[in-house]
């Protein structure tokens, strides 16, 4: 094990010293005291482990594929941002726009998320045990999102094929955005998804609502006018 | 981008130490607005007096001025002047729309920058280190502050443009503001109408015009942040404080970052976590702030 101390020292020879632990063989890598600072374990392409101990500012973790990043603590903006694959965890909470556009992989978030969680994620999974703010999920192509308390205002607005489900109250749904009944797969995905991620936690699968695309934004129909005004 | 940083002490009497942590949360921010930085600090209250801080000149070379301002206000207390400003005391019950109007007749360069029982606003372009090693904010103790790194996008760099803005001839309320009032000119059209003075082309101006107007007709502040989401469009985060009170408020899309963090002692607000961390060492989460939240603390 690895352990990197980041007091007076910028993200990018932080950032360096991580990658060379890693080119030398180590499997896992300890961050210490990271402050807050931004870009902190971009572009990680191994399967190692990155423990963060602290807050995270801007971006951590964009880019990835492979790696498992555990932050003690929250993380600022662009949490996750495109990662192609691997897990982060989350243990306080989150800025806006965390896994905005993964690929793949899974983003778990033990605190609340801010604004534009999850927006245009195109695969992977994201799971917050707490609250998402407004506009989560935007234009979401593929890729699962579970908010187990209260979605905000805004929610799954013009979606495509991404499904939401949260566990109690949504503030206010976006356009297009269809709230279903889990079929009986999905309700244990649901269980098993949380026994997994958020072990511990009483919730239970069949206390979901999903929300899903109403398909009605996905092809233009002037007999629809009206549904694209409130859109545009 | 811009930078902006709060801290509210929630106890003890005006004695913490508000200079030197505004500082080292302005420092953290520097990068986000390397055209001027400044704070607003509010000391022990004294109803009895007024602390007038005046603008003599843009930079240096307002040793005249200074003279000259005394000369015609013999009866002011405490008067000093260092670098660009003047700074003396005035009598608690002074009619302060006079007062400015007198001072600011003197000299076209003058502009009174803050007028409080508390407040003081210091402000200039450069870096917060500029700031400190010309005013040694550092020193300065008392209950709560805001400061503000700016990086400018539409209106020119000078130390009027600087934030944190006073609302002229509102005691003691003063802000600070990250982002763009898309409604600016509409807004500034209709105050103008009415006889309200604007000092800059900077937008964020009408953000404390705007809440000493919502204050001046009697509501909480509070109010004034909640009116403020259906009144100002664009994008804000915004950081508000008087002589006893201390807020915020983030746009209805979320657009500009602040993060909040508080605790039994304190309260601290800014763009980004690092500022918080680099500046109060201790055990404590931060969070993003959400959409339209409002949130006001009194002491």
């Amino acid at each position: 094990m690895a352990e990197i101390a980041c007091a007076g020292r910028a993200a990018r020879e932080i950032n360096a010293e991580i990658r060379r632990a890693i080119a030398a063989g180590e499997r896992e890598v300890v961050v210490k005291d990271p402050g807050a600072r931004h870009n902190i374990a971009v572009g990680i392409l191994d399967p190692v482990t990155i423990r963060i101990l602290g807050s995270v500012g801007y971006f951590c973790g964009g880019l990835i594929d492979g790696p498992r990043i555990e932050i003690d603590e929250s993380a600022g903006w662009g949490l996750a941002e495109s990662m192609m694959n691997g897990e982060i965890v989350v243990h306080g909470s989150v800025g806006n726009g965390a896994a905005a556009a993964i690929r793949g992989g899974t983003v778990v978030i033990h605190g609340d998320a801010a604004a534009r969680l999850g927006v245009s994620i195109k695969g992977g999974t994201v799971v917050v045990a707490g609250n998402c703010g407004y506009m989560a999920g935007f234009m979401g192509q593929k890729g699962r999102i579970v908010v187990c308390g209260d979605a905000g205002d805004a929610f799954a607005d013009s979606m495509y094929e991404t499904v939401c489900f949260v566990g109690r109250e949504i503030a206010g749904l976006g356009t297009d955005a269809v709230v279903e009944q889990p079929s009986a797969d999905e309700i244990t995905w649901l269980d098993f998804t949380l026994a997994q991620h958020l072990p511990g936690s009483e919730r239970c699968g069949a206390d979901f609502k999903k929300v899903v695309a109403g398909r009605k934004l996905w092809n233009f129909d002037k007999r629809e006018w009206k549904v694209w005004q409130e859109a545009l | 981008m811009c930078g902006i940083v709060g801290f509210f002490a929630k106890q003890g009497d005006a004695q913490a130490e508000i200079g030197r942590t505004i500082l080292g949360m302005l420092r953290a921010l520097g990068c986000r607005g390397p055209d001027s930085a400044g704070v607003a600090l509010f000391g022990a209250p004294d109803d009895n007096r007024f602390i007038v801080r005046v603008k003599l000149g843009e930079s240096g070379g307002v040793e005249s001025k200074a003279a000259q301002l005394a000369v015609h206000f013999p009866g002011v207390h405490g008067f000093s002047a260092t670098a660009a400003y003047a700074r003396f005391a005035v009598n608690g019950s002074t009619d302060l729309t006079r007062l400015s109007a007198a001072i600011e007749a003197l000299d076209k360069d003058f502009e009174v920058v803050s007028i409080g029982h508390r407040l003081e606003i210091v402000k200039q372009t450069g870096s917060p280190d500029n700031l400190e090693n010309t005013y040694g904010i550092s020193r300065l103790k008392g209950t709560h502050a805001l400061g503000h790194t700016r990086l400018s996008t539409e209106s020119r760099v000078d130390l009027s443009h600087s934030q944190p803005f006073w609302s002229h001839g509102f005691p003691d309320l003063a802000i600070v503001h990250n982002g763009h009032i898309t409604n600016y000119h509409q807004l500034r059209r209709r105050y103008e109408q009415r006889g309200v003075r604007f000092y800059t082309e900077n937008d964020s101006e009408v953000v404390a015009i705007y809440l000493a107007g919502q204050l001046q007709e009697g509501g909480s502040l509070k109010d004034a942040l909640e009116r403020m989401l259906r009144d100002l469009d664009g994008s804000y985060s915004c950081l508000v404080a008087t002589g006893g009170e201390f807020g915020f408020v983030k746009d209805p899309f979320a657009l500009k970052p602040l993060v909040m963090t508080e605790t039994d002692q304190f309260v601290a607000v800014a763009t980004e976590e690092i500022a918080i961390r680099s500046a109060l060492p201790g055990k404590y989460s931060v969070r993003e702030a959400q959409v339209k939240e409002v949130r006001v603390w009194q002491r």
